[in-house]
């Protein structure tokens, strides 16, 4: 052991150079696998502890528009026997109220209470900062508003609401379980009390609706009990728009974005990894070939291969050892940056706590797999013989290829002497080549992020039809709609769609669109495998159900909705993140079977006839068309949404993660890069030492040479920026596919821009440059005469 | 005789473990122009230290060198290495050459770097690799497989590339046997009778005897000087007149 510590303390401070380089790979790779599964095993748990503080019980039923026949004793007749505990309260509850958000307004169901919301005793709204000296005309908004809508205490929030403009002060924000993220389409607001009465006295025949949490008993499935009820609590008024859903669907719906923001780190890290793990496996055969002739002494004194191993296995546990613990101090450090996004997403207070498995994980993982590496990369050791080790392992004769002729080269001699150094160094070719590819992936995936989170909002991926606007008539003016929009000139496509949800063996529910016309569907690639359905016995569902249930394209499944139910042909797969990855896609002959269409309200989807790069005017003309349809048919009109003003609403949050990622993986790009060349040309100038000691002698300036050595990487750089730029243009969706699979998305076509990837070209070719030109400093320090004094 | 390099007290410390050691001690000297100067030396005497302080590969603690008029002791180490590539060509006994560059490549990266001129180079390089006897066939070989004798007489021929003011070599058969070497000092000889100026450190008589001065450096001085005029073969008396020089030094 004593001699093993020795010869591990001798590495240690002859490779101090190697040792901090690769203790900075290890300690970037233990933080970034520490954030991803700090927030991956931290939010799901803490918004459900949260909710179980907030008393939310099992799940909620949300009923409005009509509410007649919907007495207590009468749900409690419908769902007392499957239920220990329900809360029942009315409320103003708004179906596609329109709210500002970040930069827009989110389009969702809105309910209104007054302060006895927080004393409620389940699903109780609990008071997180509040401002005590407002006390009048205030409202508390979910904590969401605070920490992704950019609103802070004491601002004034307004809302148009039925035609009447409210405007309040912000006393507080709340921490709320149900109706507290825009992701589950919900949000709960807090009045004072004279508001409140004034907004009930004003709204009530028109909003009144009742809101019931539940306890489910232990043996009480939620799926199937959702759909049984709903289905009965239709009967008892048809009129009736109903919701329900359970904790764990909502909990999903609220740290959907997290998780994503989770996996994105760590699919990125995974490519970090493997390029620390290459460049641990060249440091250990570097160093056995710059210490050959020390092996070689160490040996014919009667160190066996063992205790050499021994000492290489003891310098990287120590090292791999000390810098995952540091990185994972440094992952607490900067979860600060992360949690502010995933509260922003998630709307609820995060604090960070000691998280055993997300501390263990990345030591053990860093620890274990550098071990690995080192057995994997040292096995060579043992084969040394030490009178071959102590000549230096030099072969008599080298025979090289003269790959670049200096009388026959048009290069200038930098450049020629630099690719000489390029042809005879093909490892480290083949090292930068691979490291760099990576790097330039991890850019372009990170420049993704950010086109198609925060800058265009890429809504054909979260959403399963996209257009400009919506509006709802009832159902005696369906007709004359489609024929006064059909009409106008500045619209596109006007198509009936009805968004209702359907269910699969009373258990699953899905949100379906059926189409009236299935050739105007806009976001036609949102079915990624199979064809839409065309015919009445036809159905698209979505990949994920599919993959959990094991259907197959051409399968049968039988839907249905209330108490009908009809088998239909599966004909294709859809992609969706929305309702768990449960939706599907009718056509109105379809849904026909199961449910009496004629006499629903009639839905209208509609596009721009042309569409601006300016989502300010796009948002503009959809108004304006909205506004002559209310002109026009008045109070026939049921509702209305603007679809670019609620992406600009929705997109807030995204737009967040966006930016974060291609920030966080540029600079960890260039860290990267920057540590893999200074490990590459550390190594370089050692065994290269020599011949730069004559470069000198013969009158070379350490300027000459630290030129030549930088532009010797610069093919590969170039080659792998140019290859992993292409290859990442098109690999990038369908590796992103893999990941996103888990949340419904199956095949990705998110935008990546050809100027961003030529730029990301450009700075990596430029930045690589000036980082290899400024590590290969260390040859000023070369001087020859010591080469000539030192033989 | 027009001197090349003249010194002006020059001297040279080394620091070991606190200790001051006194290399070079206020050397006044002259080297001049044609000569084949021979520098000599017990071992640890400081002859290979003057050399480079002679040639600005090695900056000296105190005094000054002068190269053809220009005081070299106050350029940088860049502005050193421009003006040793005109003005110095080296051979080393350790050789040097860039193992990964072939044999014609090690003479034009040397002279690519004051002549531009890649054609009328590659033309200097081939009579000069033709004039220290390396046939064309071993041209494009590396280094490593060529001999030691071939290997060194290459260094000459890139030492010369650049049409140097002076030459200076360090033991330039120090490691090579007796045969090898006597063609390598064949070849700096013939050099010097074509009027080259060289300045050669040695510890070996046989090949000491090639020059027309030699200097005898003793702990950090220049204890002596023995003038021999013009190497002739098989001169007798010029043995015998170096002999007792080198004798009368404490040799």
């Amino acid at each position: 052991m004593e001699k093993t510590l020795l010869l591990t303390k001798s590495n240690l401070r002859k490779n101090r150079g190697t040792s901090i380089g690769l203790f900075f790979l290890m300690m970037i790779s233990s933080c970034l696998i520490g954030v991803s599964l700090l927030i991956f095993l931290d939010c799901y748990p803490i918004a459900k502890k949260e909710a179980e503080r907030l008393n939310a019980g099992d799940g909620y039923f949300m009923i409005g528009k009509d509410i007649d026949g919907f007495s207590n004793d009468k749900i409690m007749e419908m769902i007392g026997n499957d239920t220990d505990r329900i809360y029942t309260y009315h409320t103003l509850l708004y179906e596609n109220a329109s709210l500002p958000f970040g930069n827009g307004d989110v389009a969702l169901y809105l309910t209104i209470d007054n302060r006895s919301a927080f004393t409620k005793p389940m699903n109780v709204f609990e008071v997180i900062d509040e401002d005590a000296s407002i006390q009048e005309n205030y409202v508390y908004l979910p904590y969401q508003f605070c920490t992704g809508g950019g609103f802070n205490i004491g601002d004034t929030y307004g809302f148009e609401i039925l035609g009447e403009k409210y405007s309040f002060k912000i006393k507080g924000f709340t921490n709320v379980a149900y109706g507290g993220c825009n992701n589950m389409s919900w949000f709960s607001l807090v009045v004072d009390d004279k508001s409140y009465e004034n907004i009930w006295n004003r709204d009530h025949d028109a909003a009144e609706g009742i809101i019931i949490v539940f306890d489910l008993k232990e043996n009480v499935k939620s799926g199937s009990f959702l759909i049984k009820t709903r289905n009965e609590m239709l009967k008892v008024n048809s009129n009736s728009s109903i919701n329900g859903f359970g904790l764990d669907h909502v909990i999903s719906t609220r740290t959907f974005m997290a998780l994503i923001l989770a996996i994105s780190i760590l699919v990125l890290t995974a490519l970090i990894v493997a390029a620390a793990a290459m460049m641990l496996a060249n440091c250990i055969s570097n160093y056995i070939k710059e210490n050959m002739k020390t092996l070689g002494a160490l040996k014919a004194i009667g160190y066996t291969g063992k205790n050499i191993k021994a000492s290489l296995f003891l310098w990287f546990f120590v090292l791999s050892g000390i810098a995952s613990v540091l990185g994972i101090v440094l992952s607490y450090g900067l979860m600060p940056v992360f949690s502010k996004i995933i509260v922003g997403q998630m709307g609820i207070p995060y604090s960070l706590k000691l998280n055993i498995p997300a501390i263990l994980i990345p030591i053990a993982f860093v620890v274990l797999f550098t071990i690995f590496m080192t057995a994997l990369s040292s096995k060579k050791i043992s084969s040394i013989q030490p009178i071959v080790a102590l000549r230096e392992g030099v072969e008599a004769h080298n025979f090289r290829k003269n790959h670049i002729r200096l009388d026959k080269t048009g290069l200038s001699l930098n450049v020629s002497l630099a690719m000489k150094t390029f042809f005879g160094n093909m490892k480290q070719n083949v090292i930068t080549f691979i490291v760099t590819g990576f790097m330039v992936f991890i850019c372009i995936i990170a420049l993704l992020m950010y086109e198609n989170f925060s800058k265009h909002l890429k809504m054909e991926l979260f959403s399963t039809e996209v257009f400009a606007g919506n509006i709802t008539v009832d159902v005696d003016s369906k007709d004359d709609m489609k024929e006064y929009l059909e009409k106008r000139e500045d619209v596109k496509d006007a198509r009936q769609i009805l968004n209702q949800f359907i269910y699969y063996n009373d258990e699953e529910t899905f949100d379906t669109y059926i189409f009236e016309d299935i050739t105007k569907m806009r976001n036609k690639d949102v079915c990624y495998n199979g064809r839409l359905p065309e015919n009445d016995n036809e159905v698209v569902v979505s990949g994920k159900f599919a993959g959990d249930y094991g259907f197959e394209i051409g399968d049968e499944i039988a839907l249905n909705f209330g108490d009908s139910a009809y088998t239909y042909l599966i004909t294709g797969f859809i992609q969706t993140t929305n309702n768990n990855g449960r939706e599907a896609i009718l056509t109105t002959a379809a849904a026909a079977h199961i449910m009496e269409i004629d006499r629903m309200p009639g839905w209208f989807w509609f596009d721009l006839i042309e569409e601006s790069e300016d989502i300010s005017e796009n948002k503009a003309e959809t108004e304006k068309i909205i506004e002559e349809c209310k002109e026009r048919f008045g109070d026939k009109i049921l509702g209305s949404l603007n679809f670019f003003e609620i992406t600009e609403g929705s997109s807030t949050t995204f737009k967040s993660i966006g930016s974060l990622m291609l920030v966080m993986m540029g600079i960890i790009s260039a860290i990267v890069i920057a540590l893999i060349l200074f490990l590459l040309i550390k190594s370089l100038v050692y065994h290269k030492r020599k011949d730069y000691g004559i470069y000198k002698a013969l009158g070379y300036t350490s300027g000459n040479l630290m030129l030549q050595t930088a532009l010797s990487f610069m093919p590969a750089i170039f080659v792998s920026t140019v290859v992993f730029s292409v290859a990442s243009y098109f690999g990038a969706n369908p590796y992103i596919s893999i990941f996103m699979s888990s949340f419904g998305i199956m095949k990705c076509n998110f935008v990546i821009p050809i100027a961003g990837v030529v730029i990301i070209f450009i700075c990596f070719t430029v930045v690589s440059f000036l980082i290899a030109l400024f590590e290969t400093r260390r040859i000023r320090k070369i001087e020859a005469y010591n080469m000539l004094v030192a033989e | 005789m027009k001197n090349i390099i003249e010194t002006k007290k020059l001297c040279k410390s080394f620091s070991n473990g606190g200790v001051q050691q006194h290399v070079l001690k206020n050397i006044d000297l002259e080297i001049y122009e044609g000569d084949f100067t021979i520098i000599m030396g017990a071992s640890g005497a400081g002859k290979s230290t003057l050399l480079y302080s002679l040639s600005g590969m090695d900056k000296p603690t105190l005094g000054s060198v002068s190269f053809n008029g220009t005081e070299i002791t106050k350029m940088n180490t860049d502005e050193l290495a421009i003006f040793r590539r005109g003005n110095c060509g080296f051979v080393f006994q350790q050789i040097y050459l860039v193992e990964s560059m072939s044999i014609f490549d090690n003479l034009l990266a040397a002279g690519l770097l004051v002549n531009k001129d890649k054609k009328a180079l590659a033309e200097k390089a081939g009579k000069l690799l033709c004039a220290v006897n390396i046939p064309e066939n071993l041209w494009d070989k590396f280094p490593t497989q060529i001999s030691g004798g071939e290997a060194q007489r290459v260094g000459i021929a890139r030492a010369l590339i650049n049409d140097p003011s002076l030459v200076f070599a360090d033991e330039p058969t120090g490691a090579l046997n007796s045969h090898t070497g006597k063609a390598v000092l064949d070849v700096l000889t013939d050099f010097n009778n074509r009027g080259q100026s060289i300045v050669m450190v040695t510890h070996d008589i046989v090949s000491a005897r090639r020059g027309n001065r030699v200097l005898y450096v003793k702990d950090g001085e220049i204890a002596g000087e023995c003038i021999l005029g013009k190497y002739v073969s098989g001169d007798k008396d010029r043995h015998r007149k170096l002999s007792d020089f080198l004798v009368s030094m404490g040799w």
